[in-house]
Parts: C-alpha cells; structure tokens; sequence
C-alpha cells in the first residue's frame, strides 16, 4: 500500500526566507527604489481616486430618474376583485365565473385564461384584467344589450329563452331586470346553428336592431305593442316582419329608411283609427310609397266576402299617393 | 503570451567579483542587453560575511547593468555557491493504483512527494530538488511516465539544502537593491547548462565551475543532473599556496599565478627563473618556473582530487561517456584539461560559451550568470505546470530551450 502523501511534513524550502529587509539593510540606491515605488504607487493611487471622483461627478450631473421609479412590490395572495361595467353583471358573478383558486397570487394568475373565461359568456363583449399590486385583481367590462329574445327548445320539456344582440350573438342573459327583458320582441323565422357548442350569431340583426331603436326611440307607442318579429324574408326579400299585440302584421324593407317607414306606419294607423269598423290586418311598408294594407273581415257580417288569402295582391290601398320626400 | 517584456537580473556573488546580467525577455526570445561586474568584498567562499561591503558592491554591479541596459531590473535570478550547501539522494516507490495499470497524475505526484520529503536537520534550508529519470517497473522513462502501463513507479530526488542563514544573507543583499529574489539557482547547474550540450548530458558529462573561493560541480547522466556539489576550495587557495611558498603577498601571487600558473608541470629546467613584475622597478625580483608550476600544478590535482572523491561511486568512466567540460576564472590555468583527464580518467576540455553569446560576454568567468538566466526560468517552469498548459511566459522559455 502507498503511504499517504498527504500526511507528509513539508520540507523547508529557501522561498520560506522572508524577503522584507529594513530600510536600513538598504543601500542608497535601494532606498531611493522604495521611494521611487512609493512615489509611483501614491501616484496610481491618486489618479484611479481622481478619476473614480471625476465619474461620480459625471454621474452625479445626469439626470437622476432613480426618485420616478416606483419600488419594487412583493405579490401577495389575490384579496380583492374590483369590477367596472357598463351594463349589469356583478361581483358574484365575476367571483363564479373567474373562480380564482383561494390564497393564488397576483402574479401566479393566468390573466389571459381568466379573460378567456369572461368572454365565454356572450354578454361580455371586451374584457380588461389588471393587476393593482399588492393584492388587487381589476376587472373592466364592456357588456352587450339585448334589442330581442327568442326561446329554443333545450330539451324535450324545457324550453330556454335566450337573448339577441345587437351584433346577432345569442346569449343568456344574466342580471337583467325581467320587466326590461318582458319588453323585448320575440324574434321569429331564425334559424340558430351552432359551432364547437356555442350559438353562432345571427345574420341580418344589424338591420332589426336598427329598426326595433328606432322605433323605441321614434315611435315607441307603436314599439311597446309589437310582439313577435319574424326575419324569415330577410335573407330573400330584405323584409322584416313584425307582429303586433292587436293581430296586425306590419312589413318593413330594409331597402327603405325605417324612420319613413315608421312615420308611414303611424299615419295609416291614425287613418285607420277614423274607421274603427274596419280592423287592419296586414300592412306593407316594404314596396315603396304605395302601402298596400289588409284589413281583418267584419265579424259582425257573416254574408260578407271572406277576405283574400294573398294579402299582397288583394288589399286595395288606403292611403294613396303618400309621399313624405 | 506576454506583450510586456519582463527585464530579469542574473546575479552571482563571487569570491573575486560580482557579475549581473539583465535579459529582457519579450515574449518570443531572451536577450542579454545590460552587463555589470563588480570586484568583489565583504565574501569568502562564497559566502556574505561583511553585509554592508557585499551590499555595496552588488548594487553597484546591479547600478552598473541597469544602466548599460537602459532599463530597471524588475526580478532577480541569484546563484548560490558556498561550501555549507550540501545534497543527499532519496527515492521513494508506489504501486500504480489503477486496475488497469495506467499510470495517471495521482501517482506520479505521489511517488514525487515521497521522495521528496525526507526532513532535513534544524537550519536547512531546500534549494533544489532535482529529478532523476522516473523508472517504470526498473526501465528508465526520460520523460513523463503518465498513461504508461506498469506496476511499480519510482522515482529519486537529488535534494540540495543549505544553511539557512547564509542563504538569507544573499537574498538579502539583493533586497537591499529592493528587487524580488525570484529564483534560486545553485551555481553548478547554471554554469553546466551553459558549457554542455544535451547530447553531453544524456551521454554523461562532469561540468567543473572552478570559482575563485569555491568549486562547484555537477554530475550529468541520463540528460538531468544526477549528482552537485560543491568544494570550498577554488583559485584563491592557489594564490594563497604561492603566496605561502614563494612568501609572497596575495596581490603578488596572483599576478604570478595569472601568469605563469599551470595545473601540469612543464618547466624541466630548476634555473629556469621569471620575474615578479618584469619591469625592472625597485623590488622586483626572480621565482622559479618550475617552483610556481609545482606548486599550482599539486594544488589543482588535489582540488580535482577532492571533487573526484566527493562524486564517489556516482562517477564513474563508463557513465561520463561525454568527459569533463570546465569552466570558471580558474579553468583558465593553463593545462587544467589535462591535468582533470588524468585524474577522472576521461577526456577533459575547457567548455566554450555559445557562439550566440556576445563577445563580451564570452569568457568563463561569465558562464555562471548567462546560465543562471536561461536554467532560472526553465527551473521556474518546471514548478509551475499550469502556466505551461496555458501557454504562458514559462512555456514560452521552454519552447526556448528546446529549441537550443
């Protein structure tokens, strides 16, 4: 077996002399060499001190942007969830929807998850998270509007009501006050289609969603009656239909301003209230300015003719020659 | 490799003068640019005994090369002679330990740190460890053993130690010229790294400094030093023979000694007389040729005597294939090599300084320094095998020397 080198004395070598001499162990010459040492040594010194002092001047002259910058915050677990909307979502449905894991950080959450979460429900139309440190979650909602609704059998014995956009995005309602929901328009002669098991939009609301403003805007005594409005002719004709509480069907193009439509509309109805013996049963606004008009068979005469089963060809105009432009 | 050149003193404090030598050293080469030389006070044999007069002429020496070479010395190279430095042979063995036999870095610095740690008496001081040829399982490996197969390794240190005061006069003296004693290098090495070749060394050479207050030698075998040593006997000891014989004084010795010496008695005629001076001035008066012959001629045989009993078995005809080269102030007596192939019974010649040295610097007094310059940082390589792996100053000097 080797012997350990390791535990070897080391022997004493001549590079273990000290090589300090005393200045007077010195020649002259030596001496002057320590001087000259020191000299130069001092001198190094006092440049490296002059130039470390000329670049603290250099740096302390810039303009110091180390006050604007705010310090450094830890993240702490999420505390409070803070929501601005503009429409009626609330705190708790946010709290549900988001469902945040108790006691995760500000900085542990998935902000683009958690907006992806939001924008799943099609009444949340942009969506803006922010993290206020230390512990604050901000939620900025943009909501959509209902202008109709329309029911959708879900399933055998359940029927679910639904509410439509102004962009055409069916969605369920959340948070909205019943009385405000009672007030909307079935919408009629759709057919919904769905993609990845979401309701695509439906096409043409644009234009209902103008006409239905309008009316509740311009006319909203002739709004608050209509009950159903059916888009089966839109795509084909551009008509829309609207049915009222009073049995009266109402048809406006698309191709024709709806405020002149509407201002026609509420003139014919004025005529018709002068013969309160004849019903209106149909009205088509949608052929320009002749406005052919239905009216509903008198029930009181049982020998009178029975109305036409072509409303369009049959009514005779009312109003003629009405001209607004 | 360094871009800033590195100015090294060689120093040697002699009995009879003081010689420093500044090489510059630029990256690439070695050049000798500054010469100083200084009589020498204040040392015996060797060795300082009058600080303050050994100081003064040292740094004058230093002063004067400096100024012949127009630059400051930054490090200094310092020979060491003396009759108290003495060397002993050790050598230690391990069994490789790898399963495979493979000799790796391990046992190599294992083997070397066994060898080298015999403890030396109180006030000794290491100054050289010198390798000998590492053997693997008894067969000679001239270079490194790593990744060759064997199971045994050995290896032997010749040590070289010394008093540990006298070595501390020296490197202070120099400190007192506020310059780094970076190396030190025994006299002999220096010298016989500059008088032999290496094909002399790997054949088996004896290199003789004969100094003026010490004879320094060195056995070669096998291409590295094998055996040193020095005799406090040198040139001084002959003027000093004449001077007791013919009754003279030291001064007057030695003119006779430089003219008329002889290590061989070749004056046949006993009337045959020289003149002190030859200048016919008041005082000067006749000696015997034969007398001054006989006396110069005793002294040399014995000192080469002494040297030849000091290497005892380690020499030997038949391991000095390549002879005796001297060297020194005294190798200049004339028919030294003769007298030196007598008594070592091998051929013997003076060594000639390089033909790359200057002619100022050729004469064999100078041997000592120039080697002292080349051999120092060669030894400074050795110990530092890292800076040759990243290919630094010392590798550079090796390459240097490999070259030559």
């Amino acid at each position: 077996m080797n012997p350990p080198a390791s535990h070897l004395t080391p022997t004493r070598h001549w590079k273990d002399i000290p090589q300090q001499v005393s200045p007077r162990a010195m020649s002259s010459e030596g001496r002057r060499r320590v001087l000259r040492h020191a000299v130069k040594t001092i001198g190094l010194g006092l440049t490296v001190a002059a130039l470390a002092w000329g670049a603290y001047g250099v740096v302390s002259a810039l303009p110091d942007s180390s006050g604007k910058m705010p310090g450094s915050v830890k993240s702490a677990p999420l505390h409070d969830l803070v929501l601005v909307t503009d429409g009626v979502l609330d705190q708790p449905w946010l709290a549900r929807t988001l469902a945040v894991p108790k006691g995760a950080s500000l900085m542990e959450l998935d902000l683009f998850q958690l907006r992806g979460r939001l924008l799943a429900s099609g009444q949340v139309r942009t969506a803006n998270l922010t993290r206020n440190f230390p512990a604050t979650l901000a939620v900025t909602l943009a909501e959509r509007m209902p202008v109709a609704r329309l029911q959708v059998q879900a399933g055998p014995d359940d029927r679910l009501t639904l509410l439509v956009a102004r962009d055409g995005v069916v969605y369920e309602g959340v948070g909205y006050d019943p009385k405000m929901v009672e007030t909307l328009p079935w919408l009629a002669g759709v057919t919904l289609s769905r993609q990845g098991g979401v309701i695509q939009p439906i096409a043409g609301m644009a234009a209902v969603s103008d006409l239905l403003a309008k009316a509740k805007l311009e006319a909203e005594h002739l709004y608050a009656g209509w009950r159903r409005v059916s888009l089966e002719r839109l795509a084909s004709d551009g008509e829309i239909a609207v049915f009222t509480q009073d049995g009266l069907t109402v048809t406006f193009g698309t191709n024709e301003d709806f405020f002149r439509q509407l201002a026609n509309l509420d003139a014919i109805l004025d005529a018709a209230r002068a013969h309160p013996e004849k019903a209106l049963r149909e009205i088509n606004l949608a052929v320009g300015g002749q406005v052919p008009v239905a009216f509903a068979p008198a029930a009181t005469d049982p020998v009178a003719a029975p109305p036409s089963r072509t409303p369009a060809s049959s009514p005779r105009p009312l109003f003629t020659g009405l001209h607004r432009n | 490799m360094s871009s800033r050149p590195l100015f090294i003193g060689a120093v040697e404090i002699g009995t009879s003068k003081i010689t420093t030598l500044v090489g510059e050293y630029n990256g690439r080469e070695l050049a000798i640019i500054g010469h100083g030389e200084c009589s020498s006070r204040g040392v015996i044999k060797g060795a300082v005994v009058d600080y303050k007069a050994a100081s003064e002429c040292t740094h004058s020496a230093l002063e004067q090369a400096e100024r012949d070479a127009g630059e400051r010395i930054e490090v200094v190279f310092l020979a060491q002679t003396g009759g108290h430095l003495e060397g002993f042979y050790n050598e230690a063995a391990v069994n490789v330990k790898a399963a495979d036999n493979m000799i790796d870095a391990t046992d190599i610095r294992t083997v070397s740190d066994l060898a080298k740690a015999k403890e030396l008496p109180a006030g000794r001081m290491v100054v050289h460890h010198i390798r000998r040829p590492f053997r693997v399982d008894g067969r000679l490996v001239p270079g490194t053993p790593e990744n060759l197969v064997g199971q045994r390794l050995d290896v032997g240190y010749w040590t070289v130690h010394g008093q540990e005061q006298r070595l501390a006069d020296n490197i202070h003296v120099i400190r007192g010229f506020n310059l780094e004693v970076r190396e030190l290098v025994l006299s002999s090495l220096a010298s016989g790294h500059m008088i032999t070749t290496p094909e002399d060394r790997q054949h088996g050479v004896l290199a003789i400094d004969l100094g003026a207050g010490t004879t320094d030698y060195v056995l070669y075998r096998d291409g590295s030093p094998h055996t040193t040593g020095v005799v406090p006997v040198g040139g001084s000891h002959l003027t000093n023979d004449l001077s007791i014989g013919l009754r003279l004084t030291e001064s007057q010795a030695e003119k006779l000694k430089l003219r008329f010496g002889r290590a061989t008695v070749q004056a046949r005629d006993k009337a045959d007389k020289v003149w002190l001076d030859g200048n016919f001035s008041i005082g000067d008066r006749q000696f015997p040729r034969q007398a001054i012959e006989q006396i110069t001629a005793a002294r040399t045989w014995e000192l080469l005597e002494v040297v030849k009993k000091k290497l005892g078995s380690s020499f030997s005809p038949e391991t000095c294939a390549a002879g005796v080269v001297l060297t020194g102030g005294t190798a200049k007596l004339a028919g030294i090599a003769e007298t030196a192939a007598k008594v070592f019974g091998v051929p013997a010649h003076l060594g000639e300084t390089p033909s790359w040295v200057a002619e100022n610097l050729r004469d064999p007094g100078n041997n000592t320094a120039l080697g002292l310059l080349y051999y120092g940082v060669s030894a400074q390589h050795e110990r530092a095998p890292t800076a040759r792996r990243r290919g630094g100053f010392l590798a550079n000097v090796k390459r240097l020397f490999a070259s030559s």
